[in-house]
């Protein structure tokens, strides 16, 4: 559950802070990225049928290099929309990190194969502390190459947003960062009816029951002036 | 052993079968399976996955995992490295309920330590028989339905907390991933920590064993409340953004234009997913493209 983008992304953003003058955006951006990548990276197919994809690392690499770059380029680009643009471009970031990471998994399942062998030769003759040894080396291979992973990605994004953003800092607009960000949330939402409504029995009925009493509670706290 | 309660402790040894201590094939006392041999096998059910490959998926890890009850009943290092690259093979089943299959796996090398009549194809049979319906119940249960509700807990704790006072620090921050991991884990760390000695127990049971689990009626339960939950999080995310999308009155057809990305991102991507399932990503970026062209034409 540690994997889960949320988590990842809001870890990330409570560890890098990048000073107090960015406290609350360093906090809510974070949050933003991991929101949306949570709902687009959900996939509600069986692990077998499901692309690969390293939703671990998104989050956390997405966040980071949001978090990182909004204190490195807010002179190029103002924060004028609210924060929405940085949570656009770790969501962005996450989505490409995801796809990336899914295709170093399958290199480490072939390397996986090739120690399971190795193991299963050294039990055979006996060695069982080896087999052990072996054994934590492939734990601490996955957790190595996550680490490894999200460290170069976010480098290796911070540095593209430093080059490119500057750039096109002309041509980032509110109105245009609220479209983009709009439509995507859009999407997460859309993946998340997939993941939540279409794919369970009676999904409608009780989507439907959890929106009516959501709605008749912000009307009666809207009428009540407490919204 | 109460049917309703799916993980309460594991019962006495059964009758007749022998204890620890008990004669081996060469007549030499072998060690009894203890308590903390199934707590051992249970930390390293952990990291069953650790060397997944498609060949033989959670084999390795199974082995590992078994290793400390291994140790206690077989004496010697050949006949230890035998049986752990007996459970080298082809291994599947969901991670969260493998222990259960440890458990079982455990109390039959124990038996089978102690001279019992308990074959290696009788150990592979029952560790596949029970393995492959573990799979079938807990990936719907667990990948499926309780890890994406997870997920929606933390979602839908962002829209429900309200926003920190601007001086202070956004706990929400913190708040939403302990209630999607707290969601989840309520669930899972009872299956993982009962699951070993519940196996261990009712290894002379498998089909009750199944039974008792209740998996598939946790699934029922947890995709309606996952369906009610993302109801909610619909409204109290519409909500907001209708009430705020016409600060000015100007009027349906400004709000509708404010609405438009979002309710056609919803719309077309619930619709391809259905023809291209888990291209998620691919349509964010497609939809982000099309937003940014249409975004600078009006």
């Amino acid at each position: 559950m540690l994997g889960q983008p949320l988590v990842g992304a809001c870890l990330a953003g409570a560890f890098l802070s990048p000073g107090t003058p960015w406290e609350l955006w360093a906090l809510r951006i974070p949050l933003g990225v991991g929101v949306l990548l949570q709902l687009l990276l959900t996939d509600p197919a069986l692990p077998a049928a499901q692309r690969p994809r390293d939703a671990a690392t998104a989050g956390v690499i997405g966040a980071s290099i949001a978090v990182l770059s909004l204190e490195r380029l807010h002179p190029f680009v103002p924060l004028t929309t609210g924060g929405i643009l940085w949570v656009l471009v770790g969501t962005l970031s996450g989505l490409l990190a995801a796809v990336g990471g899914g295709w170093m998994e399958l290199s480490l399942r072939a390397r996986n194969e090739r120690s399971a062998r190795r193991a299963e030769e050294l039990a055979l003759e006996g060695k069982i502390g080896s087999f052990e040894a072996l054994y934590w080396r492939g734990v601490a291979r996955i957790f190595l190459r996550g680490a490894t992973w999200s460290v170069a990605a976010t480098v290796l994004g911070v540095a593209l947003a430093s080059l490119l953003l500057p750039r096109i800092a002309g041509l980032i607009t509110g109105p245009r960062a609220g479209w983009i960000f709009a439509a995507i949330l859009g999407v997460a939402f859309g993946a998340g009816f997939q993941t939540h409504v279409r794919a369970p029995r009676h999904g409608f009925r009780w989507a439907a029951i959890g929106a009516l009493v959501t709605l008749l509670v912000l009307m009666r706290l809207h009428a009540g002036g407490e919204l | 052993m109460s049917d309703s309660d799916p993980l309460a402790a594991p019962a006495a040894p059964v009758p007749g079968a022998p204890g620890p201590g008990a004669p081996g094939p060469a007549g030499a006392a072998v060690p009894g399976v203890r308590g903390i041999d199934l707590v051992r096998v249970e930390s390293r059910a952990l990291y069953i996955q650790a060397l997944f490959s498609a060949e033989r998926q959670q084999g390795p890890g199974f082995a590992f995992a078994l290793l400390p009850v291994l140790r206690r009943v077989y004496t010697t290092a050949a006949e230890r490295g035998r049986a752990l690259a007996r459970h080298m093979g082809f291994f599947g089943t969901h991670p969260v309920l493998s222990g259960i299959v440890l458990g079982v796996v455990a109390r039959l090398e124990e038996r089978r330590a102690q001279g019992l009549p308990v074959s290696e194809l009788q150990i592979e049979q029952t560790k596949r028989a029970l393995a492959s319906p573990l799979a079938a119940l807990g990936d719907p249960l667990f990948w499926v339905t309780l890890r994406p509700l997870a997920g929606l807990m933390g979602v839908l704790g962002m829209a429900v907390l309200p926003l920190a006072d601007t001086a202070g620090p956004d706990l929400r921050v913190l708040v939403c991933p302990c209630l999607a991991l707290l969601t989840y884990n309520a669930v899972a760390i009872r299956f993982r920590v009962a699951g070993v000695p519940r196996g261990y127990a009712m290894a002379d049971d498998p089909g009750g064993l199944l039974r008792s689990l209740h998996l598939a009626e946790l699934r029922r339960f947890f995709e309606r409340v996952s369906a009610l939950a993302f109801g909610a999080l619909v409204a109290l995310t519409l909500w907001p953004m209708v009430q705020s999308a016409d600060p000015a009155h100007e009027g349906f057809a400004h709000k509708a234009s404010v609405l438009a990305p979002f309710v056609l991102g919803s719309a077309l991507t619930a619709l391809l997913l259905r023809r291209w399932p888990g291209r998620s990503v691919e349509i964010a970026f497609a939809a982000a493209l099309v937003a940014l062209v249409l975004s600078s034409r009006f």
